[in-house]
């Protein structure tokens, strides 16, 4: 009876002693290789005490001094192959992973974090080690970038897409700017880069000097596709100055998507006006506009319809008053072809040719035609005298309050009839002026 | 006689009488008539280019309009071809209103003939004796109701009739004037005087003359030995003139607004201009009756095209005058055009000489090209841009 249970008991030890050599014979005590025991997340083959899967004995004798008695079981690479296949299909290979360089980011036996590396979540000493340090010093940095989730983004051994992106560079960004991607959706109007193109056509996905991480700063980035915004904020006399401010294109227009045609932030009104609607902007300060148009019975027919580029050009003008034809700045500028054209590129271009006619104007004394008695000739007034540009409560846009005339505001006292009109401003006696007979002077 | 030459007469009379068909065959071959060629379209400008312009076809009587009498109704009728023919002998005037094509005859019979081309229809003016009629219309102006204007050079008036043909009044006696054309507009009569070289204007209710223009300070600028007038639908009055060989444009307060051309033979050049008409589009056709050409320009002075410069297979004017544009009936005369050259436009023109005297052609483009446009090409980059009062902006 006990000869049995001796025998299976020897049986057992022996087994047991070849079977799991670990337990056996292991290689991790405390007296020799004790760090590798201490690892928090050891690799899983040293984990189940199983050195010999990557450590092939090569002679009896361990440790033998000046020698070793183990090798690798495989070159580099190739040995973590063994267990880790399924590398090198793709088409583009984190270089590390082409040369089977698997050691210069994993540690064969294990660290303190996961994936074998030395590194957290925050990636950013591992890929430095390697990897251009500046873009990730910046001003301004992307979210990822900045607390180095590397691999929010890339891959870190291969991919079928550039750069180890883990997917197409619009996918990857929109995969977290999900709320953008639904907002763009349904967006009435997309700047086409942003519907069509990768959003590091303008954004740098690391960092950059330039608030929201731009690869230059506006207006310099957008100019490089609105070539011609280019060509005339370089060569134009008056800039508006908006576009070359802090924010730059943006003051104005939204850069992704918006409601408006041409990509405005609002519509053409509300945006101008949230500038132009004040009174402290500028020294000395613009007009408001806003309360210029509050209130009026007439304005001005682009004005009506909220077209203020209509005659203004938003980004910049060799003209007075960012206005798209010339126009004098002076109170008297008597008229010569080309001087008003801000004005007659609308309005009938024969209305100060002619001293007499039927045809040009209905402010004529019979056929004298009274636009070129006043603003042709030595004392010639602009239109501005008598008109507002943009609203008036009088008719024909003939200002009530009177125009600015130094100190004095000069009124005008226009009153209009069926066939002509009179007359009593600040600076004659009252005339009246009628179409159909003529009246004396 | 001997056998023998009896043999030899008798060959002799053979050849004889051989040589006598032959000649008589070859004599007969005179009778035979002419050859009538297969002809393509003309076009204008030639191949290779696009074709622009047709020539659609041409009248000189009535035998051109109306429907043929049969061989068969002229044997019994006891009539020639020539007998029913109504021939238009020496035309100038023509217009195209509301489907009928007046033109105005100086010669054989001096009246208008107004034809109606899809009805098959030709006739003159309503006979009116006496203090109607008319001695030598040159140029005429058509109202949309029918009401006839006519410009008589040699009773020195402006000859006015209703749409039935009744002469109700004439202008210019108490002016002693030369009226060689007449234009209107919604309150007035143009009537262009060639004694006096300016236009005098008549109110259309009371006949009553009102004022003249055309004479300008600046003398270069003023009317001089004008022929032909018309105006557009922007109330501009485009006047051809012979002295300077130009074409001088006013508003209708008499403002001189621009002026077209000049004495010479460059393209855009004049020698004799005469008829002259704007289309919608604006664009100017002028008449040359010495280049026998039709010049045309857009609305920016540039020269487009000109067309009709003899010699041609078929298509060139001869001394032509007068010229009338209309966009009426293009149904029918797109019959008369090319299938694949579609219209936009007719224009008649009246050829003093020659055989054909109204000469018809089509404004049009191939079909799938783009319509004709007056558009102007973009200035090459650096080039100023040209026209008056330098306008910027916009």
């Amino acid at each position: 009876m006990k000869t049995p249970i001796l025998a299976l008991a020897a049986l057992a030890w022996f087994s047991l002693s070849y079977a799991t050599p670990a337990l056996a014979a292991s290689c991790v005590t405390t007296a020799c290789h004790s760090a590798i025991g201490a690892i928090k997340q050891p690799h899983a083959p040293v984990k189940e005490g199983d050195c010999a899967a990557c450590h092939t004995q090569k002679v009896k004798e361990h440790p033998v001094k000046g020698a070793k008695s183990f090798e690798l079981a495989g070159k580099a690479g190739a040995l973590c192959a063994n267990c880790h296949d399924g590398m090198g299909k793709k088409k583009y290979q984190h270089a590390p992973v082409q040369e089977g360089a698997c050691i210069s980011c994993h540690k064969p036996h294990g660290t303190g974090e996961r994936f074998l590396l030395e590194v957290g979540e925050d990636r950013t000493a591992l890929c430095i080690g390697c990897h251009d340090p500046a873009p990730f010093k910046q001003n301004f940095m992307h979210g990822p970038a900045a607390v180095g989730s590397c691999n929010a983004c890339h891959e870190p051994h291969e991919s079928s897409e550039k750069d180890l992106l883990k997917g197409p560079v619009r996918d990857v960004c929109l995969k977290c700017h999900a709320d953008f991607a639904a907002t763009m959706a349904a967006a009435a109007v997309v700047h086409p880069p942003v519907r069509d193109d990768a959003c590091t056509a303008c954004h740098n996905p690391h960092g950059s000097s330039v608030s929201m991480f731009l690869n230059k700063k506006m207006p310099d980035l957008c100019v490089g596709c609105h070539k011609n915004i280019g060509k005339k904020l370089a060569g134009v006399k008056f800039p508006h100055k908006p576009v070359m401010a802090q924010g730059g294109c943006a003051n104005c227009h939204s850069a992704h998507f918006g409601k408006s045609k041409g990509l405005l932030a609002a519509d053409q009104m509300t945006v101008c006006l949230s500038c132009h609607g004040k009174d402290d902007l500028g020294t000395p300060p613009l007009k408001n506009i806003k309360t210029q148009l509050a209130g009026k019975k007439f304005l001005h027919g682009p004005v009506r319809t909220g077209d203020c580029k209509a005659c203004h050009d938003p980004h910049g003008s060799d003209n007075f008053r960012l206005l798209r034809g010339s126009y004098p700045a002076a109170l008297y500028m008597p008229y010569k072809d080309g001087l008003y054209d801000a004005c007659l590129g609308c309005h009938e271009k024969n209305l100060l040719r002619f001293a007499d006619t039927t045809i040009y104007t209905g402010f004529r004394n019979g056929n004298r035609n009274l636009h070129y008695v006043h603003v042709v000739g030595r004392k010639g007034r602009t239109c501005r005298i008598c008109h507002e540009p943009h609203a008036s409560n009088g008719e024909k846009l003939i200002s009530k309050e009177g125009t600015q005339f130094g100190a004095w505001k000069i009124p005008i006292n226009f009153v209009i009839t069926s066939t002509g009109g009179s007359c009593a401003p600040g600076c004659h006696r009252k005339f009246k002026y009628d179409r159909v007979k003529a009246e004396a002077l | 006689m001997h056998k023998a030459s009896k043999d030899l007469s008798r060959t002799r009379y053979f050849s004889r009488s051989l040589l006598i068909i032959l000649s008589g065959a070859l004599l007969m071959a005179g009778c035979a008539g002419p050859q009538v060629a297969k002809k393509g379209p003309v076009f204008f400008p030639g191949p290779p280019n696009e074709p622009k312009v047709q020539f659609l076809k041409s009248i000189s009587g009535s035998a051109d309009v109306e429907d043929q009498r049969s061989k068969l109704q002229l044997l019994v009728s006891g009539a020639t071809e020539k007998d029913t023919n109504r021939p238009i002998v020496r035309p100038y005037g023509v217009r195209y209103v509301k489907g009928k094509l007046y033109v105005s005859d100086t010669q054989g019979p001096s009246t208008v003939d107004i034809m109606d081309l899809r009805n098959k229809s030709f006739n003159y003016l309503k006979e009116n004796p006496g203090r109607g009629q008319l001695k030598k219309p040159i140029n005429l102006e058509v109202d949309v109701d029918g009401s006839v204007y006519v410009a008589d050079t040699l009773k020195k008036e402006v000859m006015i009739y209703d749409p039935t043909g009744t002469f109700v009044g004439s202008l210019g006696r108490e002016q002693n004037m030369k009226p060689v054309d007449v234009a209107l507009d919604k309150d007035f009569i143009y009537a262009l005087d060639l004694n006096d070289s300016d236009i005098k204007i008549y109110d259309r209710k009371t006949l009553q003359y009102v004022r003249s223009i055309g004479k300008t300070e600046d003398k270069s600028q003023g009317l001089a030995l004008p022929t032909n007038l018309t105006i557009d639908d922007k109330g501009l009055i485009y006047v051809t003139n012979i002295t300077d060989a130009t074409v001088k444009i006013y508003d209708k307060d008499g403002h001189f607004i621009n002026k077209i051309g000049q004495l010479g033979d460059a393209l855009g050049e004049f020698t004799r201009p005469k008829g002259i008409a704007v289309d919608p589009q604006h664009r100017i056709w002028v008449v040359d009756g010495a280049f026998q050409n039709v010049q045309v320009f857009n609305e920016n002075r540039r020269m487009l095209m000109f067309f009709g410069d003899p010699p041609l297979v078929a298509g060139a004017l001869n001394l032509p005058a007068g010229i009338a544009l209309t966009t009426e009936d293009l149904d029918y005369f797109q019959t008369l055009a090319d299938p694949d050259f579609i219209l936009e436009q007719v224009i008649f023109v009246t050829n003093q000489m020659g055989d054909a005297k109204v000469s018809i052609y089509g404004l049009g483009h191939k079909k799938g090209s783009a319509p004709t446009s007056t558009a102007v090409p973009a200035p090459l980059p650096g080039a100023k841009p040209e026209g008056s009062a330098g306008q910027t902006g916009k």
